[in-house]
């Protein structure tokens, strides 16, 4: 790790030095990138913004400024904090699973397994499916007549659970796929950085005969946290804005009990055409990830991570 | 037995465990597709049946009637594109600030990565009336110029890792033989930087090959449709499905992704923790 900060430090006093670098250069190298974003992402961005005070006609095809009406109707509806709860709740409780059990697997793995290496590949699969089939999957594993887990579950004495039709358990089933999908992307970041830990720490503990119990709370994990911030703070991030599961899985039902902000968003703007509305509700969610973003930022530059 | 060997077998059992809770919901899925539509709802729990003819009728619905092959073909077309295009924009730029100082540079680079985090939904509706106004609604580029701009930020993070893994002195030492900036990047660094370029190509490929809410958007002809675009038609919570075909249409779905992922697996791992580093 030492060695590591110090060929940052070299490798910064060399770029101070570095010859010539003209501005054409930058502009070349840059621009395309640049320009691009500036096309497709932060123009529709300030046009959302735009739009999030104004009323779209659908029959005329045009927009009347409303000023902040979009927003009071938005704060005095019932329903907009319900989907926030929703979502918070959503992204506080997944997230925290995630990162225990994201965890805990990254420890497990750090043994000598045989078949280690192709459970682990095993892990890194629901994170890269198509979401609408991962809400097919669980919608069959839940379905309340014929699937398996209702059937595991009458058979071990718990009975029939309502898990998609329930309101007051729909959400938790949400919670449940998501963590299923995304608890391996933390213990791929935990684990590449318990791997990336030089082996004294390990052998130092077991000399000091400290039990593992010990040495996993007052070593590893204290090592492990910057890596484990980083992954809760990415995740929550991309929890906050879950569009894809909710649409695969519950459509935001039972009532509005899975509704999330990004689904909201979506129904009002795609399915009823109230696309001012619908950005006033996606400029909530566009301030909440600058925030997270912020506070991401701020993580990664305190504690650079040397996993890779 | 000895307290060790005692930990071994129970740390296989919790190994065997792990692996079944992450890949039962494929099998799953593949067992549901073998079956007709009275085997799903009858037996509970679900038996294997390697019956030719259902699996046939299952599958060749989802294939023919349902064209899927047009979908497959829609999905590569507009990923391949879209993923090479992102690395054209996003390679020199992630280089760009790496190597080279200027005024706020790390604020710049910030920004950039920033839009990974960008929630779609907050764009999905400007970007449609943009792709109306330039009357691409329903083609190929209506998909790929916004997916671009989407998988962009993402190549950007990840490349930035990796080219500040090759020396500086490299680049000095080309520089001082007489290259100029760009064509070090050509002639000397993109040949090093083949498996970083793998890894932005990886996480791009993912990403565009997945997304479908912009894509609800932009496509409303069948003939056009995406994978993910399609089987969100298909599979919604609304419609009435036979789960048998719906199964089928699951595998056929994450066939792709099973092979690519096999095929790419280092260079996942290697690039979510090549975004941890930045």
């Amino acid at each position: 790790m030492a060695a590591t900060a110090g060929d940052a430090g070299r490798i910064r006093g060399s770029r101070a030095r570095l010859p010539t670098q003209g501005r054409g250069e930058v502009l070349l190298l840059l621009a395309p990138c640049a320009l691009y974003l500036a096309a497709f992402s932060i123009f529709p961005l300030i046009t959302s913004l735009v739009r999030s005070f104004e009323d779209y006609n659908t029959q005329t095809d045009t927009w009347r400024w409303v000023g902040l009406q979009n927003y009071s109707e938005l704060i005095h509806s019932s329903d907009f904090w319900t989907v926030v709860e929703n979502t918070v709740l959503l992204t506080v409780v997944g997230v925290a699973i995630q990162v225990v059990l994201g965890t805990a697997l990254a420890l497990f793995f750090n043994q000598q397994l045989r078949g280690g290496s192709i459970v682990r590949g095993i892990l890194i699969l629901p994170m890269l499916l198509t979401p609408i089939v991962v809400g097919l999957m669980w919608r069959a594993l839940l379905d309340p007549n014929w699937g398996l887990l209702n059937w595991i579950f009458v058979q071990v004495g718990i009975g029939q659970v309502g898990w998609l039709s329930d309101p007051n358990v729909a959400l938790w089933t949400l919670v449940v796929a998501d963590s299923w999908q995304w608890t391996p992307f933390v213990f791929v970041i935990v684990y590449a950085r318990l791997q990336a830990l030089p082996h004294e720490v390990f052998e130092a503990g077991s000399v000091d005969g400290a039990n593992w119990f010990q040495w996993t709370m007052y070593l590893t994990l204290p090592l492990l946290m910057p890596a484990i911030v980083f992954a809760a703070v990415f995740r929550a991030i991309d929890a906050f804005r879950t569009f894809d599961l909710v649409y695969g899985l519950t459509n935001g039902g039972p009532g509005e009990s899975t509704t999330t902000l990004s689904f909201q968003a979506f129904q009002n703007g795609f399915e009823f055409q109230h696309y001012g509305y619908a950005s006033a509700i996606s400029y909530v969610m566009v301030l909440a990830a600058a925030i997270g973003v912020t506070l991401l930022f701020k993580v990664v530059k305190v504690r650079r991570l040397e996993t890779a | 037995m000895s307290g060790r060997t005692f930990g071994r077998i129970v740390s296989y059992v919790v190994l065997v465990l792990i692996g079944l809770i992450g890949i039962a919901p494929f099998l799953y899925l593949l067992l549901l597709s073998f079956k007709s539509q009275l085997q799903t709802f009858l037996e509970v729990p679900p038996t294997l049946h390697f019956d030719w003819a259902t699996i046939k009728s299952n599958y060749g619905q989802v294939i023919h009637e349902n064209q899927y092959l047009t979908f497959v073909e829609n999905s590569i077309i507009v990923t391949g594109i879209a993923t090479l295009i992102s690395l054209a924009l996003g390679v020199p730029a992630a280089y760009a600030f790496s190597r080279l100082r200027f005024r706020g540079s790390d604020t710049w680079a910030s920004t950039v990565l920033s839009f990974r985090f960008m929630p779609p939904v907050a764009v999905a509706i400007p970007i449609y009336l943009m792709i109306r106004y330039i009357g691409q609604v329903n083609t190929y580029p209506g998909l790929i110029l916004p997916y671009i701009a989407f998988s962009l930020p993402l190549v950007v993070w990840i490349m930035i890792g990796f080219f500040d893994e090759i020396p500086r002195e490299i680049d000095e030492a080309a520089m001082v033989d007489g290259l100029t900036r760009p064509q070090v990047l050509l002639k000397v660094l993109l040949p090093l930087a083949r498996p970083g370029m793998l890894v932005a190509a990886t996480f791009g490929v993912i990403f565009i090959w997945n997304e479908f809410l912009v894509g609800l958007y932009i496509i409303n002809s069948q003939d056009k449709e995406t994978i993910p675009i399609a089987a969100s038609t298909l599979l919604t919570v609304e419609s009435p499905i036979d789960f048998n075909v719906a199964a089928a249409v699951g595998v056929v779905t994450v066939i792709p992704v099973l092979l690519f992922s096999i095929v790419v697996q280092r260079y996942i791992v290697r690039g979510i923790t090549a975004g941890a580093v930045r």
